[in-house]
């Protein structure tokens, strides 16, 4: 019995822990679990050009997206600017430390190690890198996935981005320079990517 | 296998996920053979971890509301903006969508998160035969919202970085923010660690009539 099942003809609830019998589902379409609504999988999609090209866009804007100021405030002649990292650091420097790296590791860090750990499974992946060494790497960045998928909250820093506007343009004038375009795009080019990318998928690679 | 039928879970069939990367493996296989992870059939022990972190998260929620998180110095005037003033301020100066979006993100996510999580443990823990289908949906939104909160964090460092001209205007980030931080830090963290499966071996009897296929 333990062994029949061992093969993969069944799932197993993540939340519940329910035996669900597995079945083939239309493209598009997620199963979720019928007693607890928690996601059990979806349908095999996974092009992995399509991956890669998302991924060197990221990448493409992923350093202006973090060195071009995201915001410039003009103020009885003064211009001010600033980036995600100079907006951690201010932060940091008036003693919240734990705010800061919080900022710095949502924003900054996560989405980068994000971008580059999928650039590096879609490499082994694609070129079929099949060698103990690859395969090693390839297993660590697939365990770290779910906790950088997480950490990384772009879409929160782009609203952050819109109500500080609001909020600021009380007092002085607001500009959004390249580096607000640069992290919009990063935005969204991520969340494409997130989308497309599945981990259980990833990790059947493995298997073969 | 014509005997699996809708109520069987997989501990009775000594089956189990693996923890990291989700393969089916035979529970007395001890480590996953895809990615050597160590299996748990069950985590009893993040019951604990979780009522620690939940509770911590629930005292540190106080100094997070009652202290300013922001100060703002305007021509010389200092003045201290706790989460909830803030939000007033904002109605007050006409800005109401953003307002609700501040008293979402920053004062009705956290609540909702520590009561649901409250809720949660306690059905778990003192076996209340609460719905567990409710407990789940709410779970579910629970986990799915919560980063939101970081949403007034962000604000404050962008403001911060911004606003900085000495007397004539200056915006700072105040006691409350660490608070703040450690509180969706820790909430976070609290729905993560928690065995959710626990709950449904525990409920398994008494409240499995109300609706299910």
């Amino acid at each position: 019995m333990e062994q029949e099942c061992a093969d993969n003809s069944v799932v197993l609830c993540r939340s519940c822990d329910l035996v669900i019998r597995k079945r083939a589902l239309p493209s598009g379409v997620r199963a979720l679990c019928p007693r607890c609504h928690t996601t059990l999988y979806d349908t095999p999609y996974c092009s992995i050009n399509g991956m890669l090209a998302l991924c060197l866009t990221a990448l493409l804007f992923l350093l202006p997206a973090n060195v071009l100021p995201v915001l410039e405030l003009h103020f009885l002649g003064s211009v001010r600017t600033t980036t995600i990292i100079e907006g951690a650091m201010a932060v940091s420097n008036q003693g919240y430390w734990i705010v800061g790296i919080a900022v710095l590791v949502s924003a900054v860090i996560a989405p980068a190690l994000l971008i580059w750990s999928v650039f590096c499974q879609i490499l082994i992946i694609k070129y079929r890198l099949n060698s103990p060494f690859f395969r090693a790497v390839l297993k660590r960045l697939l365990s770290y996935q779910g906790l950088l998928a997480q950490l990384s909250m772009l879409e929160i820093y782009m609203i952050s981005i819109l109500v500080s506007v609001f909020q600021l343009s009380d007092f002085a004038d607001i500009f959004l320079g390249m580096g607000t375009f640069c992290f919009g795009m990063l935005f969204l080019v991520t969340l494409f990517l997130q989308r497309e990318y599945n981990l259980e998928h990833m990790w059947s690679v493995l298997d073969e | 296998m014509s005997e699996l039928n809708n109520k069987m879970q997989g501990i009775t069939l000594g089956l189990t996920p693996c923890p990291s990367c989700g393969k089916l493996s035979v529970h007395s296989d001890i480590h996953c053979k895809r990615c050597g992870k160590a299996l748990v059939l069950r985590d009893y022990s993040s019951l604990h971890k979780s009522w620690a972190l939940l509770i911590t998260a629930t005292i540190l929620l106080f100094p997070a509301n009652l202290y300013p998180i922001t100060m703002l110095v305007n021509r010389g005037q200092i003045r201290h903006d706790t989460i909830f003033t803030g939000i007033v301020h904002l109605v007050e100066s006409d800005m109401f969508p953003i307002a609700v979006i501040l008293f979402t993100a920053s004062i009705l996510v956290p609540m909702l998160k520590i009561v649901g999580l409250t809720a949660y443990l306690i059905a778990i823990s003192f076996r209340l035969p609460i719905s567990k289908q409710k407990l789940m949906i709410g779970f579910h939104i629970i986990e799915w919202i919560g980063r939101w909160s970081m949403l007034d964090l962000f604000v404050i460092s962008i403001t911060a970085a911004l606003v900085n001209m000495g007397q004539l205007l200056d915006a700072k980030p105040a006691p409350a923010a660490t608070a703040f931080a450690l509180v969706i830090l820790l909430t976070q963290l609290a729905a993560k660690v928690l065995d959710t499966r626990l709950l449904w071996d525990r409920l398994e009897s008494k409240d499995d009539a109300n609706g299910n296929t």
